[in-house]
């Protein structure tokens, strides 16, 4: 085997194969950084170019695109608030108000050490297990992934914050948008009124955009002024540097919890960084600074991101069934060099695998070492006022949201969940848990489903079943015990003003939530048995949670917002409504016409920009943008009235 | 005389006229472009990036283009969800006539409308097919279950078939079942064919099938280990349209074979006359690809043409064996009847499907 490891590591000998592995570092920076497109847009465009290549050298080029996205997409999650791809939402979560409070070239430098680690971690972990992974793999049936990702879910109730209840209620939001569409086995269309886009449910990418993205983007414009002062970057760099060493138990077991949860089918590397945030939260003796700026919240879930992919070499490249699209694409590739992978692959191909593998452990090398040299110039960015920022990162959000389905469903849904986000933020109640919720429902739905129709209720009795029952029993344990001793769960960073816009507002979305559970519930009704316990588990106790938090808001005084309070919130909505006016004009003129009206109007119109330095910025946005649609094939939406 | 003269003169006038313009159009025809010079294909793939479709054309792309003249480029664009169906959609409303939009379509495009959904409102008498690739299926079993050779599923117990949706591709090996009598039932859910395959290899079920390329990497080896024991095949279509061994395949039997090596007679009834509607489409003509029926005979001309070409090129043949499953890229105009034919289905036998499918596993059609 080490021979083959040997002889795979030669080839970078070959000045071909460092300038196809820079090319593909190159690609992947690039792509994750700009929010919405992940890896997926990246191995897409890095396809065509591959079919003139060797198997080797393609590998090299596709694998170190890969490699590389989800070091890159934490530059936007710190910087801006706004995903660089759905798995670096956790990162959001306390990168963000790292930034605010100047300290992101620390955030930075953490996240992109501890991605980097975790990637190589991944690779070892990789090389190790090949022998053993196919059985590995084998132990886990369908109830083992349910117990896990129910594990998962549970997670959820460390994110809640200071307020359980709406935490709760918005776990069971998640759960509840995470069911719409077709149920596993095709039994039923839930919640689709009709409409063939909501029969495969809503894209994850649209979500994260909305619910962290958008909410994020609309609070910043309202703000008004730059993201953090100038200060120097100082000593940052060495700080996150040495937070990595201090906490290299983290990036130890955020690593491995990421290979997991890249090995077993259909977990994925959304749900493995969120599971990994949540991990390190439920351990920590002092929870409440997480949500607020907590270096181990970058941590935990940059070293399981990158691991993932490493991880999820394992199901494509021995079972040659792929754990995410990215993986799927690869998998495709080596079908055109008349590859199947397989249980031969390791006999037949192991040179092949070890090229993956030592791509994969090179390109994070030098993805990391790039992303620290461009960072000092992109954390310049957060001093640049936002508004001016803006229009750039919300054409890109659309564009992006637009490329998972190529549906104008994706910008409605993403819009309409930003508009929740920023009002879940206004109003202090947690995020993270939503999302959570969303992205773990298909996967335990559908190993709930396949458990119960394999095995009735035997499943319940299996060994792997039970202990993982007492790991879960022992969690909650700890939980509600810390909470006795007077441990706050962490708050996401809203909730120190927690309830900004005052008691009515509170009141009427908490009704809104339980308008919407009711209905949801009364809709479930007709839904077949298996089809209706998820709908049901998640809108019977968001009924009974939110009727509580509504008597809880009744009951306290009324504080009147203040006049900045009310002039910002006024602000936010007519930034909001700007979006939705972006929408329309794309719906009527095509993207190209509306883009540039919309960005040259905003800046002109908006922040006062004199018209020709406008004019200067629409160009360019509107010239890469037709860039990117003449050279990487990605198609524009189109309008009614203009092509 | 002097004007009869001159109009006498006048048609040797026209005469030349007309001469030297039809050869200037002559010359400019023999030097006219090929008809998709500098020209770009889009091609609308109803389904994610990375799906077995997705993958197909874009691997046998590259080989079009270098065999139209011309050489035009392709554009993909991926419409998925919805069942394929928005994808289906955006192809016939927005494909204009001038061959300049193509469509890849498989067998979850053929599905909804052999089952009578109402949202898949396309129809494909408006389209010609330009390609066409056949795929096989494998159905295999554990020894687990009692099962050592095609024989003993006559009186196997309990077997179970992992599968992922019964309006799906599942419903070719879910009707072998039925038609076969097997005391055999699905467990649908999985998230793709790999899945099923792992639920196998782990114990969870003991009825599996494969597509023929999957078969032969990831079940041969099963199979040599002593891990699963190959069944039958669902056959393909000889040039009457009759269900014939898989050329893939040879070896093994097909399930109609199988009924009577088991039933000592020929298959008849309800659940025959549904697998020889749906077998064709699932597998025997699976993936298409398509042009508009108004498109200009050039277009389709160098179409056919590049197929044949590509039937003879040997680097095209062994780098694409593998997407291709060891069949054929065919020429569609060979196969339009046998296609058309195969999405007309006698509306008793669609209300059979339908109760059939709702009852057994409670899919609920609006």
């Amino acid at each position: 085997m080490w021979d083959a490891a040997l002889i795979a590591l030669e080839q970078f000998a070959n000045p071909v194969h460092w300038g196809m592995l820079m090319a593909g570092v190159m690609a992947g920076t690039v792509i994750g950084i700009l929010p919405g497109l992940g890896g997926i847009a990246c191995v897409a465009i890095l396809l065509p170019f591959i079919y003139t290549l060797d198997v080797h050298t393609a590998m090299i080029l596709l694998v170190g695109s890969l490699a590389v996205v989800h070091t890159s997409d934490t530059i936007t999650s710190v910087l801006i608030g706004t995903p660089g791809s759905a798995a670096a939402a956790a990162t959001v979560l306390d990168g963000h108000p790292l930034a605010k409070q100047g300290q992101a070239a620390r955030a930075l430098s953490a996240a992109f050490l501890s991605s980097m680690i975790g990637g190589l971690i991944g690779a070892v972990f990789l090389t190790l297990s090949l022998p053993i992974a196919r059985p590995l793999v084998l132990l886990f049936g369908s109830p083992e992934l349910l117990m896990l990702c129910i594990l998962g879910l549970s997670f959820a109730g460390f994110l809640t914050g200071g307020a359980p209840l709406k935490g709760g209620l918005a776990a069971c939001l998640g759960l509840l948008l995470g069911s719409v569409g077709s149920a596993p086995a095709d039994a039923v269309d839930r919640y689709t009124f009709g409409q063939l886009y909501l029969l495969d449910g809503i894209p994850l990418v649209g979500v994260a955009l909305g619910i962290f993205g958008i909410a994020e983007i609309i609070d910043l414009l309202a703000k008004g002024g730059r993201i953090a002062e100038r200060i120097g970057l100082g000593h940052g760099w060495l700080q996150g540097a040495k937070d990595v060493v201090q906490h290299w138990g983290i990036v130890l077991r955020g690593s491995l919890i990421g290979v997991w949860a890249g090995i077993l089918p259909g977990i994925g590397a959304t749900a493995g960084s969120w599971m990994s945030y949540g991990h390190v939260v439920a351990m920590a003796r002092d929870r409440d600074k997480f949500g607020k700026g907590d270096i181990r919240g970058v941590i935990a879930p940059e070293s399981a991101n990158n691991s993932v992919e490493a991880g999820d070499f394992i199901p494509t490249l021995l079972f040659s069934v792929p754990g995410g699209a990215p993986a799927a694409i690869l998998l495709g590739a080596l079908f055109f060099y008349g590859i199947q992978p397989g249980p031969r692959m390791v006999q037949e191909n192991l040179d092949l695998i070890f090229t993956i593998i030592w791509s994969f452990a090179i390109a994070n090398t030098i993805g990391a070492a790039l992303c620290f040299l461009l960072s000092p110039a992109l954390a310049r960015l957060t001093w640049i006022p936002f508004a001016r920022l803006a229009p750039a990162i919300v054409v890109t959000i659309f564009f992006g949201a637009f490329q998972s389905s190529q549906h104008f469903g994706d910008i409605y849904a993403m819009l309409g969940l930003g508009l929740l986000g920023w009002l879940m933020k206004q109003l202090g109640w947690a995020r993270a848990p939503f999302l959570v919720g969303f992205v773990l429902t298909k996967p335990t739905e559908q190993y709930l489903w396949l458990s119960i129709s394999r095995y009735d209720f035997e499943w319940l009795l299996r060994p792997g079943v039970i202990v993982m029952g007492l790991v879960l029993l022992a969690s909650i344990f700890w939980t509600v015990r810390g909470k006795r001793r007077g441990k706050d769960l962490p708050a996401e960073e809203s909730s120190e003003e927690s309830v900004v816009l005052g008691k009515t507002p509170s009141i009427l979305f908490t009704s809104f939530v339980l308008l919407l559970a009711a209905a949801a519930l009364y809709e479930a009704r007709s839904f077949p048995y298996l089809g209706a316990i998820f709908p049901m588990a998640a809108t019977i106790p968001a009924i009974v949670m939110a009727a509580v938090q509504l008597v809880i808001e009744l009951r306290t005084d009324r504080i009147a917002p203040g006049d900045e309070t009310r002039k910002r919130t006024t602000t936010a909505l007519e930034y909001f409504l700007s979006l939705v006016l972006y929408l329309l004009l794309i719906m009527l003129l095509g993207f190209g016409i509306a883009t540039a009206l919309f960005v040259f109007i905003f800046l002109y119109g908006w922040v006062k920009m004199p018209w020709f330095r406008a004019l200067i910025y629409t160009g360019s946005v509107v010239g890469v943008a037709l860039l990117m649609n003449q050279l990487l094939g990605l198609y524009w939406p189109q309008g009614i009235l203009l092509g | 005389m002097g004007w009869i003269h001159f109009k006498a003169k006048l048609p040797v006038y026209k005469w030349l006229a007309v001469c030297a313009l039809s050869l200037g159009l002559a010359t400019q025809a023999l030097a006219a472009a090929p008809y998709y010079e500098g020209k770009t294909i889009e091609v609308i793939i109803p389904f994610p990036v990375a799906g077995g479709s997705d993958i197909w054309i874009r691997t046998i792309a590259p080989y079009l283009q270098k065999n139209i003249p011309g050489a035009p480029k392709f554009n993909f664009r991926n419409i998925g969800g919805g069942r394929g169906i928005p994808g289906m959609m955006e192809f016939a409303l927005k494909a204009k006539p001038d061959g300049h939009m193509v469509l890849v379509s498989s067998a979850t495009n053929y599905f909804p409308v052999l089952v009578g959904d109402k949202a898949a409102k396309y129809d494909f008498r408006q389209w010609k097919p330009l390609l066409v690739n056949p795929v096989g299926g494998v159905m295999y079993a554990s020894p687990a279950s009692g099962i050592k050779k095609v024989e003993d599923l006559a009186k196997a117990k309990n077997l179970i078939y992992g599968g992922i949706s019964a309006i799906g591709l599942d419903l070719i090996p879910l009707i072998s079942l039925e038609l076969l009598e097997l005391d055999a039932r699905g467990v649908l859910g999985f998230s793709g064919r790999g899945h099923a395959r792992i639920a196998f290899e782990r114990g969870e079920t003991n009825l599996d099938y494969q597509t023929t390329p999957a078969y032969n990497a990831t079940v041969l080896p099963l199979i040599k280990e002593g891990k699963a024991i190959p069944l039958m095949t669902f056959g393909q279509l000889d040039d009457q349209g009759n269900i014939v061994r898989d050329p893939a395949v040879p070896d093994l039997p097909t399930v109609p074979e199988v009924y009577e090596k088991l039933k000592g007679k020929k298959p008849s009834g309800k659940f025959w006359d549904t697998y020889k509607i749906f077998m064709p489409s699932g597998f025997a003509v699976q993936k298409i690809l398509w042009i508009k029926v108004e498109a200009p005979a050039e277009a389709l001309r160098v179409f056919y043409a590049a197929a044949d070409q590509l039937a003879k090129d040997k680097e095209f043949l062994t780098k694409t064996d593998k997407i291709l499953g060891g069949y054929p890229l065919l020429r569609g105009d060979r196969l339009e009847k046998t296609i058309q034919q195969a999405f007309q289905i006698d509306p008793e036998i669609q209300r059979f499907v339908r109760e059939w499918v709702g009852k057994k596993y409670r899919v609920k059609f609006d």
